[in-house]
């Protein structure tokens, strides 16, 4: 049969526990099914698809499913992942220190050039508010990735945060499939790739090479 | 609730669904028109609401009308469970009301129940 999809993205959602990420995983909704049996085994993982620029992409987004309790997340579940959202709640604090701990667990177990994307959730309860929306962009460009802030219970900006990182990969394996058709053979090869890299990577510091 | 309380004829065109498949509660799309092959047998699933929480032996009824999915990443939007045995079962995405189905993990076949979902 054939593919109905042009693009299959897998995304992961990191961060502590409590801060959101089984709510942004998909749009928060009032008649939650709490008491069934669906609830009682816990989802693993949901499919949904979204058109971006005429082109029908698949996203295959995972929850950490209670790991990060460990404080740390296996490679196994890193394994391919082309995306991952990174979450604190803005009403706290440790979770937003955290977000460095998160970046350096994905350092040491994801493929280097996985494309990641910060997120301050719970924005909607500016009165609990912990952590500056200044400190959130600030800690962005320390890693040169795109930041949001978003509430996931009142559906603000999640679908935008989506968007946003599935555009930046398919951004950047167009721009891997360009280098590949048009780079030649032999001594010029290298000097190929690393013009291609420069435009994703200007904002970034130093990642594991 | 038997499967054949209601009239599905016309929602099958050529074998497949002839219209969006729905979630009943929350109305996001699962499956677009022709994208799912009607098939018929029997199989025990879980029901929505239990009426006390036993993981071990849940509450279910035969359910006998499926539509069949090949290839997982055909779904529009759809929740997939942990494992339980051999299935992991279906929801829907946004509101996560299941199971409208399951998955087989030994031949990688999806299939929805018919009477979980509306055609629209």
């Amino acid at each position: 049969m054939a593919k109905t999809y042009d693009y299959l993205f897998k995304l992961l959602l990191i961060g502590d526990s409590g801060v959101g990420k089984t709510c942004i995983l998909f749009r928060f909704s009032e008649d939650a099914f709490n008491t069934t049996f669906i609830s009682t085994i816990g989802i693993d993982f949901k499919i949904r698809t979204i058109d971006l620029d005429g082109k029908k992409i698949k996203l295959q987004i995972w929850d950490t499913a209670g790991q990060e309790r460990f404080r740390t997340i296996t490679t196994a579940y890193y394994r391919g992942a082309m995306g991952i959202m990174l979450v604190y709640d803005i009403t706290n604090e440790k979770s937003f220190e955290n977000i460095k701990n998160w970046i350096r667990n994905i350092e040491e177990n994801a493929s280097a050039d996985v494309e990641k994307m910060l997120l301050g959730n719970k924005c909607e309860l500016e009165e609990k508010r912990q952590v500056s929306k200044e400190r959130g962009e600030q800690l962005a460009i320390e890693y040169g990735i795109k930041f949001i802030e978003t509430s996931a219970k009142a559906s603000i900006r999640v679908e935008e945060a989506f968007y946003t990182l599935a555009r930046d990969i398919k951004a950047k394996m167009e721009k891997k499939l360009v280098s590949k058709l048009y780079t030649p053979r032999g001594g010029h090869q290298l000097k190929a790739s690393e013009l291609q890299k420069k435009p994703t990577s200007w904002l970034s510091r130093c990642t594991i090479l | 609730m038997p499967d054949c309380s209601e009239n599905y004829e016309k929602e099958i065109s050529d074998g497949k669904n002839a219209r969006n498949i729905k979630c009943k509660y929350c109305n996001s799309v699962i499956l677009t028109p022709s994208t799912a092959a009607f098939t018929s047998f029997e199989f025990q699933l879980p029901l929505i609401r239990q009426s006390k929480i036993n993981e071990q032996n849940p509450e279910t009824e035969n359910v006998s009308l499926f539509w069949a999915v090949t290839d997982m990443f055909t779904f529009q939007n759809v929740g997939f469970s942990n494992t339980v045995g051999n299935n992991k079962y279906l929801t829907c995405a946004d509101c996560e009301a299941g199971p409208i189905g399951y998955h087989d993990l030994s031949n990688k076949m999806s299939y929805v129940a018919l009477s979980r979902v509306i055609h629209s």
